[in-house]
Parts: C-alpha cells; sequence; structure tokens
C-alpha cells in the first residue's frame, strides 16, 4: 500500500499503480461474470437435465427436451407465426420510421432538440403504460370504434388479434428504428442528392440510388434490433394479443412458471435464441448479396 | 436534396406520426383526468376521483412505493459502479476496451425476458433465493441500467480534456483530489444524466421483474399488467401519469445536461 501511495503522489507507473485502476472496474466486472455470464452458462446446461414432476430437475443429461420440442408440430407453429409477427412488425416499423428519421435529420438545428425529444419521451413511459393507452383506442367499445360507429360505420376487431399486437409493437419500436437511421442519414451530404437531382433524378430514383443505400447502416442496425426486440417481447402479445395470440416467449414464460417445467423452457428458449441467430445470419447474407450481386 | 412540394409532404408524413407517436401517452392522461369510467366523446368531464382511487389502492400504494425504493438502490449501486467502470473503459481498458464495452452493453442487448428466466434458475441453482426478494431484484435490474450508465457517462468521458487534470496533478493534487474537485465536476452532467436514465429504466423494468419478484415484493408494472389482464378501470391511468411527468423530467434534464442529439445521434 505505502509502494500504491508513492507512485500515486509521484505520478509514476508502478505495476501496483497499475492493478490498482482496474478496481474502478471490478465491480461491474463481478457483476457482469457472476449475474450475467454464469446464470447464461447455468441455463445452457439446465436445459440438458431431466424435468421432474417433484424437483427442479433431475441431475441426468439428456437431449430430450430439444428433441421433444423439434418434434412438435404445435410448438413450430408457434415459432412460425412469432417469426412471422417478427418480419412483418419490422418491414412496417421501417416504412413509417424511415420518413421520420430523414425530416430529424434534416430539420433545422434550432427545432432539432425539439423533435428529439418528441420521438424519445414515448420510450421513457413504460411499455406497460402505452399498451394501456392502446387498449383504451383500440378495444371493442374504444375510442376508435366510437368514432367509426359514431359516422355509421362498422366497429372493427382491433384488439386481442395480430393486428393489435403489430400496432403495439411498431408504436413501441418507432424511436429505436428512427434513432438508428438518423444517424447515417445526417452524415449523409445533402450536396450528393442535390447533384443526382440536378442530373435529371427524379426524387424516387434519387432516394433508391442515394439516399437510401447512402442510409444502409443504419437501416440494418435497426432492422435487426427491432427484429429482436419485437421476437422477444412478452407484455405486448400478452396484453393486446388477450390469451389469443401465441407467441414463443409466451409459451415460454408459461413452461416456466406454470408448468414448472424449467428444462423444457430453458431448452425452448435457447432453442429460439439460436433459431433467431440464424435469421439474422441469412438476412445479412442476404444484404451483402444484393450488394454485391456478382459475387 | 429535397424540392419545396416535397417537403410539405414529408413535413406532413412526420406530424402524422408524431401524432401517432404521442397518441397513447396522451389518452393515458386523458383517463386519467376524465369523469368516467370508460372515456368517450365528449368527455364526462374533469375530476381527480382516479388520483383518489390510486391513493386509496393498498397494493397500488405498496407497489408504487416498492418500485421508488428498489429503483433508489438500483440508482445508487449502477451509478457509482456504472461511473467508475466508464472511467476505466475510456482510460485504462487498452487492448480489452471492445470486448469490455461489448460486454457491458450485453444486457440491454440479449431479450430481458431470457436473461429473467436465466436469473430465476441461476439464483435457485446457488441457493440464493426461491422465491424472488429485494436483493434478487436489486442485482437483476442493477444488470440492465449498468449499460445506460456506461453508455452516458463514457459518451462525455471520450472527449474529456485530460489537460486539465494533468494540471491540478502538476500542482501537487493527489488523485482522488484531482477526481473530486477537477474530474467528476466536469462530468456531472452525464454522471447525473445516468442517473436518472438507471431511475426510469428500473421503475420501468417489467421482464427482469416479472421473473424474479415474489410476494410482497411486487413492483408496480407487474401489479399493472395483473390489474390490466383482468380488470380496466382508470386507476391505472393515475400510475401511467406519474410514469409520464418522470419521463418529461428527464427528457427536459437531459436535453440541458447532455443535449439528446449528442447522446443518441453521436
Amino acid at each position: 500500500m505505502a509502494a500504491l501511495a508513492r507512485g500515486e503522489i509521484a505520478g509514476g507507473r508502478a505495476p501496483a499503480r497499475d492493478a490498482a485502476r482496474h478496481l474502478l472496474v471490478a465491480p461491474v466486472a463481478v457483476l457482469l461474470l457472476g449475474f450475467f455470464v454464469l446464470p447464461y452458462l447455468n441455463l445452457l446446461v439446465i436445459s440438458l437435465m431431466t424435468p421432474s414432476p417433484t424437483a427442479a430437475y433431475l441431475r441426468i443429461f439428456t437431449l430430450g427436451n430439444y428433441t421433444r420440442i423439434a418434434g412438435d408440430a404445435f410448438t413450430w407453429g408457434v415459432i412460425l407465426h412469432t417469426l412471422e409477427i417478427g418480419v412483418l412488425t419490422t418491414a412496417i416499423a421501417l416504412a413509417v420510421s424511415y420518413p421520420l428519421a430523414y425530416h430529424l435529420a434534416r430539420a433545422p438545428r434550432a427545432r432539432k432538440g425539439f423533435l428529439m425529444a418528441l420521438v424519445i419521451s414515448p420510450l421513457l413511459v413504460g411499455v406497460l403504460i402505452r399498451t394501456y393507452g392502446w387498449m383504451i383506442l383500440l378495444q371493442d367499445t374504444g375510442l376508435i370504434n366510437q368514432a367509426l360507429q359514431g359516422l355509421g360505420l362498422r366497429a372493427l376487431p382491433l384488439m386481442y388479434n395480430d393486428l393489435g399486437v403489430m400496432i403495439g409493437l411498431v408504436h413501441v419500436f418507432i424511436p429505436f428504428m428512427v434513432l438508428a437511421i438518423a444517424g447515417p442519414i445526417r452524415a449523409i451530404d445533402p450536396e450528393v442528392e442535390l447533384a443526382a437531382r440536378s442530373l435529371g433524378a427524379g426524387f424516387w430514383r434519387t432516394f433508391w440510388r442515394v439516399t437510401f443505400p447512402l442510409s444502409m447502416p443504419g437501416v440494418v442496425a435497426g432492422t435487426i434490433l427491432v427484429f429482436v426486440l419485437t421476437i422477444s417481447s412478452y407484455v405486448i402479445p400478452s396484453l393486446l394479443g388477450g390469451f389469443k395470440v401465441l407467441t414463443v416467449p409466451i409459451l415460454v414464460i408459461r413452461t416456466i412458471t406454470e408448468l414448472f417445467n424449467w428444462p423444457g423452457g430453458s431448452a425452448f428458449a435457447i432453442l429460439f435464441f439460436a433459431i433467431t441467430i440464424a435469421v439474422l445470419w441469412a438476412y445479412l447474407r442476404a444484404l451483402g448479396r444484393a450488394a454485391h450481386p456478382a459475387a | 436534396m429535397v424540392k419545396a412540394g416535397e417537403r410539405r409532404w414529408l413535413g406532413l408524413a412526420a406530424i402524422v406520426l408524431y401524432v401517432f407517436l404521442l397518441a397513447p401517452v396522451v389518452i393515458v392522461v386523458i383517463a386519467a383526468l376524465n369523469a368516467g369510467t370508460y372515456l368517450r366523446f365528449p368527455p364526462e368531464g374533469v375530476s381527480l376521483r382516479w388520483f383518489q382511487a390510486f391513493a386509496h389502492s393498498r397494493t397500488m400504494v405498496r407497489s408504487f412505493k416498492f418500485s421508488v425504493e428498489l429503483a433508489a438502490i438500483v440508482t445508487a449501486i449502477a451509478t457509482v459502479i456504472g461511473t467508475t467502470a466508464s472511467l476505466w473503459l475510456v482510460r485504462f481498458s487498452g487492448r480489452f476496451q471492445t470486448v469490455m464495452r461489448l460486454l457491458m452493453i450485453a444486457p440491454i442487448a440479449v431479450p430481458g425476458i431470457l436473461t429473467g428466466i436465466a436469473l430465476l434458475i441461476y439464483f435457485y441453482a446457488v441457493g440464493l433465493g426461491k422465491s424472488g426478494g429485494l436483493w434478487e431484484l436489486v442485482v437483476g435490474h442493477t444488470l440492465i441500467c449498468i449499460p445506460y450508465v456506461v453508455l452516458i457517462v463514457s459518451a462525455v468521458l471520450v472527449r474529456f480534456d485530460r489537460s486539465l487534470e494533468e494540471a491540478a496533478r502538476n500542482l501537487g493534487a493527489g488523485p482522488l483530489v484531482t477526481f473530486r474537485r477537477v474530474t467528476l465536476p466536469l462530468i456531472k452532467g452525464a454522471v447525473i444524466s445516468g442517473a436518472i436514465f438507471a431511475f426510469v429504466t428500473s421503475y420501468d423494468e417489467f421482464n427482469i421483474s416479472l421473473l424474479l419478484h415474489g410476494i410482497g415484493t411486487v413492483p408496480l408494472p407487474i401489479e399493472l399488467f395483473d390489474y390490466l389482464r383482468f380488470s380496466f378501470d382508470p386507476t391505472l391511468a393515475i400510475a401511467g401519469t406519474i410514469s409520464i411527468a418522470m419521463a418529461v423530467l428527464v427528457v427536459l434534464i437531459t436535453e440541458r445536461l447532455v443535449g439528446l442529439e449528442a447522446l443518441y445521434l453521436g
């Protein structure tokens, strides 16, 4: 300690002082290792244990949890439906967020802070509160259906189905998508777009050939983020889907908290995580092909 | 480059989207102030009766208090260790910088529900608790608050002019004094802003709480979730209005201290 103190006062670079510096990260490192890395490794191990009706699990190695899921048609249906909702939600969120991101990135400096606040503030209101807001709007006797009936139209089933779930999901993930895309758009020199226009390209041609390709890094980041968040969300599909829309997280939670089948639930969660990574890999590969068609 | 006519269309589209973005939030506040049980147009008048209903609901008030308490503990821990970790990350991490940055951000990059499951089973396996308690929740929440503190504080540290610290050291100040009198005042804005983000993140956290909460330790979002599944009166809107007021405050403070654009668009 004395050497350490001397080293510090003299401003030298004694080895002891270098070691002391690493104390700065020690609490976070311990937390991440002990309560993040290890629990995930443990999850992997549990998924290979035998389920038991009387204990949390039996310490008997088995691949049965995985083979059972892989051979179950109902489970595959839920997996495919979850991926379908994920792809649709991501596509809609991208289409809707792009104009917003463009508008934000090219807004005059003075107004940018305010617009930024409009995009971010919904992000800070708990997802439950926003879902409640949607329930007031979308339910059978909700405001939108009241308005429709007031106009002499038929009420529409807007909630407790895929549509309601996707409205809620798109809403929640727009800010993420906007933030991911706005950065790269802001980095595009408006002169480049101007050059395309002055050479005779129309609005859409300029967009598809210049602006969109240059904003690709943001589009890739945003779509991946939103896709992953969508297929792993639990609150919105359970509330806006009623008990009628089944997704993987709902099924996994049910397996773990209601059926108390921890190994089965762990295996399902890990399998779905692996499928997600495979989907993202295929997506990135397809993007790479599109960018370099010759290869 | 966008022409004037096209800019008008873009502006119009943006307005429609901002309305979509804010609609459910505004609706919750209106529902909180509405006199009737169901929201109708025209509204049945303004009343504070749902604020009273919220204050009289024992489970809601208990969950609200518990959530605030939990968020306060989590904020204190996450801010301190997240700030020191950011200092290390920016200045001393050397060749581990990329790996450690990724690891520190990872808890918000992986699905929260998966982390919740992993923690639930792990706590059981190491015998730390069979039914969730306060400390399990503190650990889980701290895990997902650290990334925000690290992102915000290290963003400011990267732009930090270290000659000021060197000047203090040359004038004889020790490392601790230098930190307290020079470094900390300069990064104060980011630290406060990180703390606020940590508080809101913990207060609104759902996924991890869903799996780790126990009897007597039910954070507000879990209470609201159970409530929403089966009933539908505007008591919920009050909780929502409190949450919305907090969000507005956070945005205003962050904009003043760090600047939203610098934080989110780099």
